[in-house]
């Protein structure tokens, strides 16, 4: 009894680790980098502390002073600036008087530095003064620091007092590196753009089903159905093409078709139409060709899976509904797709979840344009994640995107396995532990 | 309503399964189409209902030409072998559903369905679904869904292949009452011979395409056409003794056995013949006394079969009320009734 258990263990173990390493690992990871702000900016290593412009418009709005103040250079009389002042071999009174009655002293502005520096007991000459205020300008503006100790420490040497709260305030507002954060999914819920990329994602995936994974597919199996056998493999082999072509060439070909001087561009042109791209002409021209596509490649499914469901249908059935005066089409409605509710619903389950993780033909033929009228939810995952015009890839926000698809996915095909009843097709295994 | 069948023939491609045939069902009468499986008799029946079409030839409803007609175009009902009912209708929608075809009201079908499955005693199990019901009811089901649209002719396809054999002599009976209540012409396709004797008023014997003989079952038994009818009709079988003709007498091959039979005057000596005995007249009562050992004895209840092996290894069976003084291995001297017998020529042909 104990050792079957073991050996069945044993036995699973490689099924196991390769379902942990290439399932389960990616959406793990997927939903760690989702509580990140990864982005090209922060890095995916540990970031820096550094004073941009961003970083001081951040703190505008809590602590306006402090902000006002980092943003103007300060005036700071330290060793530092007294080592390049000998360097510049100016009278060697200055270096000493400094040093002696002004060290670590801060002046808020070039004027106040400028009138002490005035005053020192040598007379400094104007040009000097310029040259002497400019060794000692400090500013922590766009200077980069490696730690959080060493930015508080140049803001203390520039007289900034803070309290702990506020260097919190601070740190976080300068630093570059990555964060967790729940923010990706705040983002995703109150976007515009996300909104109407939700949108664009149910109408392609329930265009794409009705009208050819389901709809289509039940057409072409019904008819390729009544048709002699020869010429109904004829049949469902054209229509597998475009499942076995490569899906790079197969779109290649329908740019060929669309572009400006492709063939509808051509033909149009018979009848006076100036040449356009009619495949990115408009939003509507764009949707149209996008679900073609894909409901090209998709339908071939749906076909083969309902043309064998059809094909288990007893032929005495067709005969005795024949007999009994129905029609063709009485045929089709009562006697056919009764017995292909299961495939139907297969069909559906399987394709929904196709098409909602699926983006490469649309990038292939669109890239989500124009605009981003035919972007969906899987390309804009890819866009903001891995692509982008701005270069700034959000990593990210790309895996909260991309989670939530998982998300969706998981509670469809829960939804999906109860409704298919999936317990009563699974029998209990025979042999007894 | 008279079915004709005029110079029908039917061909698959290349292959002839049915050449010239003739045959006319009378209004009101039940035919059995008999034969063994490949003789084309349920080509006919699928012909007849519109299935398949005539290669050439006619066919005639009454005076009405339905060659051409689909089936949907042709009022016939059929009970197929495997009954074909619909898995996803109820009992009800499946009796209803050639009425359903035709349009017809839901309150009118649903009258019609109740009448109808009264008739063939299933009007409890209207809101069943067939999975959920046994063959003989199935049976019922589609033998209601034959006749609710009153079809100009009732086509039974094996009907009885596939249910137990108590329940197959329940159904014979049931099929024959429904039958003469309705005064349908009905057309039986079927192998088995008790059957096509039991339940109609004449039978058409098929073999390889054609029609051997139609008769009446009695007159088919007593006045077989041909060995291959006479073989087939009568159960146990009949048994066949070769020989040959001798100065107007059947002799068997080793000279063993002699009959003078009145059939054979005029038959030149030495043709090779073939007799028939039925079970029934080799036995206690008879003229001929015949010699020969018991290798097989089988008990039936009222009456035992046996198996006889003549000295030159020919075999005749005889079917007595039971007796237990015979057993396998003994010899023994029975009679047989020459003036039963048939006599076969070398084609079958019966002389």
């Amino acid at each position: 009894m104990k050792t079957s258990r073991m050996l069945g263990l044993v036995m699973i173990a490689p099924a196991a680790i390769i379902i942990l390493l290439f399932f389960l690992m990616p959406v793990i990871l997927t939903a760690v980098f989702a509580m990140t702000n990864m982005s090209t900016a922060t890095g995916i290593s540990a970031g820096a502390y550094q004073v941009t412009q961003a970083a001081v418009n951040r703190l505008k709005t809590d602590m306006p002073e402090l902000a006002a103040g980092i943003s103007e250079p300060r005036f700071v009389i330290d060793e530092d600036g007294l080592t390049q002042l000998d360097a510049l071999k100016l009278k060697p009174g200055f270096t000493a008087e400094l040093r002696a009655s002004h060290l670590g002293e801060v002046f808020l502005s070039r004027r106040e530095a400028e009138r002490m520096i005035k005053s020192l007991k040598e007379r400094p000459s104007t040009r000097e003064v310029k040259q002497i205020s400019d060794v000692f300008n400090r500013s922590v503006m766009n200077t980069r620091f490696e730690d959080r100790a060493a930015l508080m420490e140049s803001l203390a040497k520039l007289g900034f007092k803070l309290s702990p709260q506020d260097e919190e305030k601070v740190s976080r507002a300068t630093y570059t590196g990555w964060i967790w954060t729940a923010d990706n999914f705040r983002t995703i819920a109150n976007s515009q753009d996300m909104g109407q990329i939700l949108l664009n994602t149910g109408f392609y995936v329930a265009v794409t089903l009705l009208l050819f994974n389901v709809g289509y597919a039940l057409l072409l199996a019904v008819t390729t159905h009544y048709m002699p056998a020869s010429t109904a493999s004829v049949f469902r082999a054209i229509w597998l093409l475009p499942r076995i072509t490569p899906v790079v060439i197969y779109v290649l070909m329908w740019k060929w078709l669309t572009w400006d001087n492709g063939f509808i561009s051509l033909f149009m042109g018979l009848f006076g139409h100036p040449p356009k791209n009619y495949l990115l002409d408009s939003a509507g021209s764009a949707w149209f060709f996008v679900i073609l596509i894909n409901g090209f490649i998709g339908a071939s499914m749906g076909m083969l899976v309902f043309s064998s469901a059809i094909k288990a249908i007893p032929q005495t059935h067709f005969y005795a509904s024949e007999v009994d005066g129905a029609n063709r089409w009485q045929q089709i409605r009562y006697i056919i797709l009764p017995q292909l509710r299961w495939p139907i619903l297969f069909v559906t389950c399987y394709q929904t979840l196709s098409l909602l993780a699926s983006f490469n033909e649309i990038l292939l033929s669109t890239r989500g344009g124009p605009g981003r009228s035919t972007e969906v939810w899987s390309l804009a995952a890819y866009h903001t994640a891995l692509q982008n015009y701005t270069g700034n890839l959000e990593y990210g926000l790309g895996a909260a995107m991309a989670l939530v698809l998982v998300v969706v996915g998981v509670i469809l095909s829960l939804i999906y396995l109860r409704v298919f009843r999936y317990d009563t097709l699974v029998t209990k295994p025979l042999i007894e532990d | 309503m008279r079915i004709l069948l005029d110079k029908f023939c039917k061909s698959f491609g290349t292959t002839s399964v049915i050449e010239d045939m003739q045959l006319e069902v009378g209004s009101g009468e039940m035919l059995a189409l008999l034969g063994p499986s490949g003789c084309g008799k349920s080509t006919t029946l699928f012909a007849i209902c519109g299935i398949h079409r005539p290669t050439s030839g006619r066919i005639l409803f009454g005076d009405r030409d339905v060659t051409n007609l689909p089936s949907q175009a042709r009022n016939v009902g059929v009970v197929f072998q495997s009954y074909a009912l619909y898995p996803h209708m109820t009992v009800e929608e499946n009796i209803g559903f050639p009425l359903k075809v035709k349009r017809l009201a839901t309150a009118n079908i649903k009258q019609q369905v109740a009448e109808i499955a009264k008739l063939v005693q299933i009007d409890n199990l209207l809101g069943r679904r067939p999975g959920q019901l046994s063959g003989g009811q199935q049976q019922r089901v589609a033998l209601a869904r034959a006749l609710i649209r009153r079809p100009d002719v009732l086509l039974l396809d094996e009907p009885l292949a596939n249910l137990d054999a108590k329940l197959r002599l329940e159904m014979r009976s049931e099929i024959r009452r429904l039958q003469r209540e309705t005064g349908i012409t009905a057309i039986l396709v079927t192998h088995d011979q008790v059957e096509a004797m039991s339940m109609c008023d004449r039978i058409a014997i098929m073999n390889k395409g054609e029609i051997v003989q139609i008769a009446s079952p009695s007159d088919m038994y007593n006045d077989p056409r041909t060995a291959f009818v006479a073989g087939f009709l009568g159960n146990p079988p009949i048994s066949f003794l070769k020989g040959r003709a001798e100065q107007g007498a059947f002799v068997l091959r080793d000279g063993g056995l002699k009959l003078p039979l009145p059939a054979l005057s005029g038959i030149a000596d030495g043709t090779e013949l073939t007799l028939g005995v039925r079970p029934e007249h080799f036995g206690v009562a008879g003229g001929i006394p015949v010699e020969g050992r018991v290798t097989f004895a089988e008990t039936q209840g009222r009456e035992n079969l046996y198996d006889v092996v003549l000295p030159d290894g020919s075999v005749l069976r005889s079917i007595q009320p039971v007796r237990d003084d015979v057993k396998p291995g003994a010899q023994v001297r029975w009679m047989l009734d020459s003036s039963s017998t048939f006599v076969f020529a070398e084609d079958g042909r019966r002389l």
